[in-house]
C-alpha cells in the first residue's frame, strides 16, 4: 500500500544511502565552527574519538563493559531458558514462582542496581551478577510462553513417533518455541545494555558508562559526545550480531512463513 | 493458591536470611513494611510518586503524539520509507541511557530532561510498529476504499489507522512500560525529580530500609502499568481477533 508507485527501485535505494550520508555531513558542516560548549564541532569529537578510544582506553574500559555485557547477556540468556523450560515442563513449579517472576519483572530494571550495590559493594561480580538478573526474566518468559503455546497436536505427533522426552524437547518443542525465545533475547539484550551502563554510571570508576558521565560532569563535551557515539555504536552492533544469530537459526522458520504466505 | 504459598514462601525466605546474617544493608520484611508505612505517611513520598507518573505520562503522550502520525507517514510513503530506514535502523536499538549525558548536559537535572528521555525511548518502538502495521494493511480494502471514492485522508483514516491499530496497540504496550523505566532512569542516574532520584539518596545516604521499601513501590507500580495497559489495550481492540472472547 503506497501513494507513490511511480518512483522507481534504484531512485528508493538511492534515497536511503544519501539521507543518512547528507545528514552527518549537515551535522559535520552545521557544528564546523561552533563555539556552542554544547555542540563542539563534530571534528573534535572525531578526534576525541580517536584519542580515547583507539587504543588508549580499550583494555581498561572498553574490554571489561564489553566483557560485561557478553558475558552477562550470555549467562541470563541460557538460565532464561533454561528456567524457562522448567517452569514449562512442571507445572507446579510454574503456579508456584510465577507470581513472584511476575512482581519482579514489574520493577523496572534498573531499580534493582542500588539494591545490589548497597548488599555487594560496587565490585565487577556485582555489575556481572546485576546484567545477569536483570535480563533473565524476558527470556524465561518468552520460554515458557512459547513452549506453551506449542500445538497440542504436535505434541500428540511426537508421542506417537516415540521420541524420548530428551528428544522432544531438544528436537520438537525448543525448536518450536524458537521464534518466540529470540523475541525474548532481543529484550534480554536491550536489558543486559542498559544495565551495563547503568551499573557503571553509578559508582563505577572504570567502563565507558562511568567516563561518560565522569565527562559530562566535567563538561569535557567533545569527550561526552565520543562516549555517547561509541555507546550507540556498541548497542548496534550487538543488536545486529543478534539479529544475525537469529536469522541463522531461524532459516527455517523464515523459509517456512515465507512459502506458506506465498500460496 | 499456589503462586500466594510462593510468595509466602519468599518472603519466609527473605526473613531467615536477614534474621541470620549481619550488615547495614541487610533488611528484613517486616523492617521494609515499616519504611513503607513510614513513607506513606509523608507528602514527599506521595509528591515523588505523583510526580514519577507525571513526568512518565508526559513523555509517553508526547511520544504518541508524536510517534502514531510519523509513523503511518514513514509506513504509507516509500519515499519517506526509505529515506528514514537507516537512521530509524541505527536509533532502535540505542536505548534512552546511551543519549542521557548529552541531554543532562543540555537540559540539566530536570524535569524536561527526564520528559524527554521519556519521549526519546517511547516514540522509537510507536513509529517503528505503527509503520509495519501501515505496511501490513491489506491493499485490497485500500483498493475498495478507492472504488467507494474515498479520497486520501479518508482512507487513512478509515481503513489504515484502524487496520493497523493492533501493530499501534503492540507500540503502546511496549512503550508503557518503557516509560516507568526511563522514568526511574532519569531520577537514579540523571538527577531528575520522583522516585528514581529517591532511591539514589536514600542509597547515598544508607537509608536502605526505605531504599527497599522504595523498589517495592515501583515494584507495585510496575504492575498498576501492566494492569492498565491491558485494560486500554483490550477496550480499544475489542474487535480484533486476538482479543474477542468467545467466538
Amino acid at each position: 500500500v503506497n501513494s507513490s508507485k511511480l518512483i522507481s527501485r534504484p531512485l528508493l535505494v538511492a534515497i536511503e544511502v544519501i539521507v543518512p550520508v547528507a545528514l552527518v555531513a549537515f551535522w559535520w558542516m552545521a557544528s564546523a565552527n561552533s563555539s556552542n560548549a554544547y555542540f563542539p564541532p563534530l571534528e573534535n569529537i572525531v578526534g576525541r574519538f580517536h584519542a580515547l578510544w583507539i587504543f588508549e582506553h580499550f583494555s581498561t574500559d572498553i574490554l571489561p563493559s564489553v566483557g560485561n555485557l557478553l558475558l552477562g547477556f550470555v549467562m541470563a540468556a541460557v538460565m532464561g531458558v533454561v528456567f524457562g523450560t522448567i517452569f514449562a515442563l512442571i507445572t507446579p513449579l510454574r503456579d508456584l514462582f510465577y507470581p513472584l517472576v511476575n512482581f519482579y519483572r514489574a520493577i523496572p530494571i534498573v531499580a534493582v542496581i542500588p539494591l545490589f550495590v548497597a548488599l555487594l559493594g560496587f565490585g565487577n561480580e556485582v555489575r556481572l551478577l546485576t546484567i545477569v538478573l536483570a535480563a533473565m526474566p524476558p527470556t524465561l518468559i518468552a520460554t515458557l510462553d512459547g513452549l506453551r503455546a506449542i500445538d497440542p497436536q504436535v505434541k500428540e505427533v511426537s508421542l506417537v513417533y516415540r521420541f524420548t522426552q530428551a528428544e522432544r524437547l531438544t528436537r520438537i518443542y525448543l525448536p518450536a518455541a524458537a521464534p518466540q525465545i529470540f523475541s525474548g533475547l532481543q529484550v534480554s539484550l536491550q536489558f543486559s545494555f542498559i544495565v551495563m551502563i547503568a551499573s557503571e554510571m553509578l559508582g563505577a570508576s572504570q567502563g565507558i558508562g562511568a567516563m561518560t558521565l565522569l565527562a559530562q560532569q566535567t563538561f569535557s563535551s567533545a569527550d561526552m559526545w565520543a562516549g555517547v557515539l561509541l555507546l550507540g555504536i556498541i548497542g548496534f552492533l550487538a543488536n545486529l550480531a543478534l539479529g544475525a544469530v537469529r536469522n541463522r537459526v531461524l532459516a527455517w522458520y523464515d523459509g517456512a512463513k515465507q512459502s506458506a504466505l506465498s500460496y | 493458591m499456589l503462586g500466594l504459598a510462593g510468595v509466602v514462601v519468599a518472603l519466609l525466605a527473605w526473613h531467615l536470611v536477614a534474621m541470620t546474617s549481619s550488615g547495614a544493608a541487610i533488611i528484613s520484611p517486616l523492617q521494609t513494611w515499616t519504611a513503607l508505612m513510614d513513607a506513606f505517611a509523608t507528602p514527599a513520598f506521595w509528591k515523588s510518586v505523583g510526580m514519577t507518573l507525571v513526568v512518565a505520562g508526559q513523555g509517553f503522550g508526547l511520544a504518541i503524539a508524536v510517534g502514531v502520525p510519523t509513523g503511518i507517514l514513514i509506513g504509507w510513503s516509500r519515499l519517506l520509507g526509505h529515506a528514514t530506514r537507516v537512521p530509524l535502523e541505527f536509533l532502535k536499538p540505542i536505548p534512552p541511557i546511551v543519549i542521557m549525558p548529552s541531554v543532562i548536559l543540555i537540559l540539566g537535572p530536570t524535569q524536561d530532561m527526564a520528559v524527554f528521555l521519556i519521549f526519546y525511548g517511547c516514540v522509537m518502538p510507536i513509529i517503528y510498529q505503527t509503520a509495519t502495521g501501515v505496511k501490513e494493511v491489506d491493499p485490497v480494502a485500500v483498493e475498495t476504499g478507492r472504488s467507494y471514492g474515498m479520497g486520501r485522508a479518508e482512507i487513512l483514516y478509515r481503513i489504515v489507522f484502524p487496520s493497523a491499530s493492533a501493530f499501534i496497540g503492540t507500540a503502546l504496550r511496549i512503550a508503557m512500560p518503557t516509560a516507568l523505566i526511563v522514568a526511574v532512569v532519569a531520577g537514579l542516574l540523571g538527577g531528575g525529580p520522583g522516585l528514581g532520584r529517591d532511591i539514589f539518596l536514600a542509597m547515598s545516604a544508607g537509608q536502605y530500609d526505605y531504599l527497599y521499601a522504595l523498589v517495592v513501590v515501583l515494584g507495585f507500580l510496575g504492575l498498576a502499568v501492566q494492569f492498565v495497559e491491558h485494560r486500554i489495550e483490550g477496550r480499544m481492540l475489542h474487535w480484533h481477533t486476538s482479543y474477542r472472547t468467545g467466538v
